[in-house]
């Protein structure tokens, strides 16, 4: 039995194991080139910012709370046309990266607009004074001061993916949470769940080791120190 | 351990009611609410006349039924295929036995790209159920067709990874059972259970490229306990499920979802 376990581990996990860092990492590169932009004009048309533009402000905070608001499983079979159209097919682990960008980059947009809202205003207000303007303002001062948190806010999203990853096997992306659901849960496999579960936990550590790692290297570049 | 608890308090109870009340010219058959106990209700009027009073206990719990046919409190139940009844009496040691195959819900594969299997070409996409039952139930059908050989040709709980051999080097994708009928623009072909086949508008006897038949081990079937097979009332019984009255109503009343198996 044991050993019957050990050659279905060998046989699904070495390939599970790499669609889950696929999935997760092509997501997690898509929703932050998508998710930066918007965060950055959510900070700036806010009230009594750079840009204070209210009408925009409203509107891409309400669509940004409509994204969030759908449970990730809805999501992925409402987005079938939209994924059928970008990857030309709904099933399989590429396919899956549609619906996971999509359900990370309003995340990405919150906290990356609670990053750069905790940039120091004294620090804008020089900048300003001196003459810059809004993309000086955001490329030289607002990202770059903000920079550790939003490694941080990366690294929050690359987890939180890992999890949601888990629903891909719903349209055949397989990854680690499928194993775990289709031959741990489903099929009562207790050796499987388990080291499946483990390798998740190792996944996890890995990513917020490099993330802390990375947002500390940054901020003590500066001499202060980032407490995560 | 409470639970266990609970739940044999719960037999007991439902066993003792149940013999209480039971009638000499009277036969009991415990079923599913869909179908099982409407063809049931079908036939009631018919058995009245032999002088056999139908009595249906419906229950939509899989384990009750045949612990009460075993223990008497019922004559015969009808909610189960084969493959779950052998699996029963390995654990329980219940002395029931099937008697006759009644009805079944055909799994069948569909497709939007071909109309027959042999279209198929080499390194087609097929997808398949992901959960244990009926990923099993999807690649024994395939493999009664040809398109596939698992290592044990009658495992009750195969995966693709018992595939042995794939002759046409199908590429085969693990799905949610309520994804395949949506998936099947994206698939060269799916396998699809009855139930979501007809909610996107696929019609089993029209749309199948293969469709499961009477020799399924998934058909229905009727369950008494071992011994009681001369009994004439339940003699009455299988005539009156097994007639050709019985296969109209099933066809018409469930338009395909349900089609009979003897």
């Amino acid at each position: 039995m044991m050993h019957a376990n050990l050659t279905l581990a060998l046989e699904l996990l070495p390939l599970q194991l790499w669609n889950t860092i696929y999935m997760v990492i092509t997501s997690v590169v898509l929703a932050v080139l998508f998710g930066l932009p918007l965060g950055v004009i959510l900070t700036i048309t806010a009230k009594g910012h750079i840009k204070q533009h209210l009408v925009v402000y409203k509107i891409l905070s309400a669509c940004i709370n409509i994204a969030r608001s759908f449970p990730f499983a809805i999501l992925l079979v409402a987005l079938i046309p939209v994924t059928r159209w970008v990857i030309g097919t709904s099933l399989g682990t590429t396919a899956a990266i549609v619906p996971l960008t999509i359900a990370a980059v309003p995340f990405v947009a919150r906290l990356i607009e609670t990053s750069l809202q905790e940039v120091d205003r004294s620090i804008l207000e020089a900048a300003l004074v001196m003459g810059s303007d809004p993309w000086q303002i955001i490329s030289k001062v607002l990202i770059p001061e903000a920079l550790p948190s939003i490694i941080a806010a990366i690294t929050l999203t690359a987890v939180n993916l890992i999890g949601y990853s888990a629903m891909a096997g719903l349209v055949g992306g397989g990854g680690l949470g499928q194993v775990a659901i289709q031959y741990g849960y489903h099929r009562f496999n207790s050796f499987i769940m388990l080291t499946t579960v483990i390798l998740l936990i190792i996944l996890v550590q890995l990513f917020q080791w490099l993330g802390d790692y990375v947002a500390n290297s940054i901020a003590k570049k500066r001499g202060k120190s980032l407490h995560v | 351990m409470y639970k266990n608890v609970i739940f044999s308090i719960c037999i007991c109870v439902l066993v003792l009611t149940l013999s209480g009340c039971k009638q000499p010219d009277e036969l009991k058959v415990a079923a599913s609410a869909v179908p099982h106990a409407e063809m049931l209700e079908h036939i009631q009027p018919e058995l009245k006349q032999a002088g056999i009073k139908l009595t249906i206990v419906v229950s939509d719990d899989y384990n009750m039924p045949n612990r009460a046919l075993a223990e008497h409190a019922v004559d015969a139940n009808f909610f189960q295929h084969a493959n779950f009844l052998a699996e029963q009496i390995k654990q329980f040691h219940y002395p029931i036995e099937s008697i006759a195959k009644i009805e079944l819900e055909p799994m069948g594969l569909y497709s939007k790209k071909v109309r027959t299997i042999a279209e198929l070409q080499a390194g087609a996409v097929i997808a398949v159920p992901n959960d244990p039952t009926n990923e099993a139930r999807a690649l024994l059908l395939l493999q009664q067709h040809g398109l596939l050989q698992l290592k044990d040709p009658k495992q009750a709980l195969a995966t693709i990874l018992d595939i042995a051999q794939n002759p046409h080097q199908f590429k085969f994708v693990e799905v949610d059972t309520a994804m395949l009928a949506r998936s099947l623009p994206d698939v060269d072909a799916a396998v699809v259970n009855t139930n979501y086949a007809l909610q996107a508008n696929l019609h089993p006897a029209q749309d199948a490229l293969i469709l499961e038949d009477q020799q399924s081990p998934y058909a229905n079937v009727l369950v008494i306990r071992a011994g009681d097979s001369q009994r004439a009332d339940i003699q009455a019984l299988i005539k009156a499920l097994t007639s050709d009255k019985m296969r109209e109503f099933i066809l018409q009343h469930y338009k395909g979802a349900v089609v009979p198996a003897f």
